[in-house]
C-alpha cells in the first residue's frame, strides 16, 4: 500500500489514487495555482469524473472477491470433512485401517440432475487451479492452500475496503468544495462571472 | 447530501468540518451496508431454524447434509450437531451486527448534531 503524506498526516495520494486539495481560503487558493476561478471550476469536475471511475473499478473488484470468499470456504468445508472421516476411521485401536465407512454424496450432474457417488477414504484431493488446471494434493496441503488463498482474499477484501473509504471522502470533499466555497468567491467576484454562478446553483 | 440551499450565508468550511463530513458519509455507508447484511443473517437464521425443524419432524436415519456443492449422507446426531453450532454462530452473527448498527446510529446522531449546529441550513443530512 503506497501513500505519501502531507504535513498534516492525511496522505496526498493512496495506490495511486490523488487526494482532493482541501482548500480553506478560496482566494489564495486561486493566486497561488495562477487559474482563474471557471477554470479551477473545470479541474475539479474532470477528478470528480476520475474518481468515479475508480470507484466504479474497486465496486467491480469487490463484488468479484465477496463470491470467491464464500466459494474458498465451501472448499475448505469439504476437505475438512474428508480429513475428518479419515482420521476418525484411523483412530479405533486394533488397526483396522480398512474403513467401512465411506463417504457417500449426492451430487448434482446436470442442473436437477443428482447422481450417488462414493467417496473412498483416499489421501488426496484434486483443486481447480484455475486456467484449465487441476493440481492433485494430500488432503492436509490442500487444507493449507485452501486456508492461505482464504486468508489472502480477506486481506485483499480489507485493503480495497480502506480504499473505497479513502476514494468516497476524496469525492465529498470535492462535493463539498465545489458547491459551497466556489459559489461563495464566485459571487463576490466580478459580475461577469455571474452566468456561471447561475449555471452551477 | 444535496445542494446547500442558502448559500447567501458566509459560512466556511473548515478542515475539522470536511472530517466531520466524511466521517457521516462513511458512517452512513457502513449504515446501509449493514442494513443489507442484517437482512441476510436474518435469513440466514430463519433457514437454519426451518431446517432444524425439518430434521426432527424426519424419520431417517441418515440425512443429506449439504457441504460445498454436494450433498453427503450423515448419521442423524452428527447433522443435529451441526446445526446447533451453526444456529450458534448464525445468531452470534447477528447479535453483532445489530450492535454495529446501534452505535452506528448513535454517532450518526452526534455528528448530525454538531454539523446542523454549525451549518443549519447551509447542509442536509437527510435520506433523500
Amino acid at each position: 500500500m503506497s501513500s505519501s503524506t502531507s504535513i498534516s498526516g492525511v496522505p496526498s495520494e493512496r495506490r495511486g489514487i490523488p487526494a482532493a486539495t482541501f482548500v480553506e481560503d478560496v482566494q489564495t487558493y486561486l493566486t497561488q495555482s495562477g487559474l482563474d476561478a471557471n477554470s479551477a471550476l473545470a479541474f475539479l469536475q474532470e477528478r470528480l469524473q476520475q474518481y468515479k471511475i475508480v470507484e466504479m473499478k474497486l465496486l467491480a473488484q469487490q463484488r468479484d472477491l465477496q463470491t470467491k470468499i464464500p466459494d474458498i470456504e465451501k472448499c475448505l468445508d469439504i476437505v475438512s470433512t474428508i480429513q475428518a472421516k479419515k482420521g476418525a476411521t484411523e483412530s479405533p485401536a486394533g488397526g483396522n485401517i480398512s474403513s467401512a465407512v465411506d463417504l457417500i454424496v449426492d451430487f448434482e450432474l446436470s442442473e436437477g440432475i443428482y447422481s450417488r457417488a462414493r467417496i473412498e477414504n483416499g489421501d488426496s484431493v484434486c483443486l481447480w487451479l484455475g486456467a484449465n488446471v487441476m493440481l492433485e494434493y494430500s488432503c492436509h496441503e490442500a487444507e493449507e492452500l485452501l486456508k492461505k488463498n482464504l486468508e489472502n482474499a480477506k486481506a485483499s477484501l480489507e485493503v480495497l475496503i480502506a480504499d473505497l473509504q479513502f476514494l468516497r471522502d476524496q469525492v465529498t470533499i470535492s462535493q463539498v468544495q465545489n458547491q459551497h466555497n466556489m459559489v461563495i468567491t464566485l459571487l463576490s467576484l466580478s459580475a461577469s462571472q455571474f452566468v456561471s454562478v447561475d449555471y452551477i446553483v | 447530501m444535496q445542494q446547500p440551499k442558502g448559500s447567501k450565508t458566509e459560512i466556511e468550511v473548515t478542515w475539522e468540518d470536511q472530517q466531520n463530513i466524511n466521517k457521516f458519509g462513511r458512517l452512513n455507508n457502513r449504515f446501509h451496508e449493514l442494513e443489507d447484511e442484517i437482512k441476510i443473517a436474518k435469513e440466514n437464521n430463519e433457514s437454519l431454524e426451518d431446517a432444524s425443524n425439518e430434521l426432527i419432524l424426519s424419520d431417517e436415519d441418515a440425512v443429506r447434509f449439504q457441504i460445498g456443492e454436494v450433498f453427503t449422507h450423515m448419521p442423524r446426531e452428527e447433522v443435529e450437531n451441526r446445526l446447533e453450532e451453526m444456529k450458534e454462530n448464525a445468531s452470534k452473527v447477528l447479535e453483532k451486527l445489530i450492535e454495529e448498527k446501534e452505535s452506528v446510529l448513535a454517532q450518526m446522531a452526534v455528528l448530525k448534531k454538531i454539523l446542523y449546529g454549525k451549518f443549519k441550513d447551509s447542509i442536509n443530512l437527510e435520506e433523500d
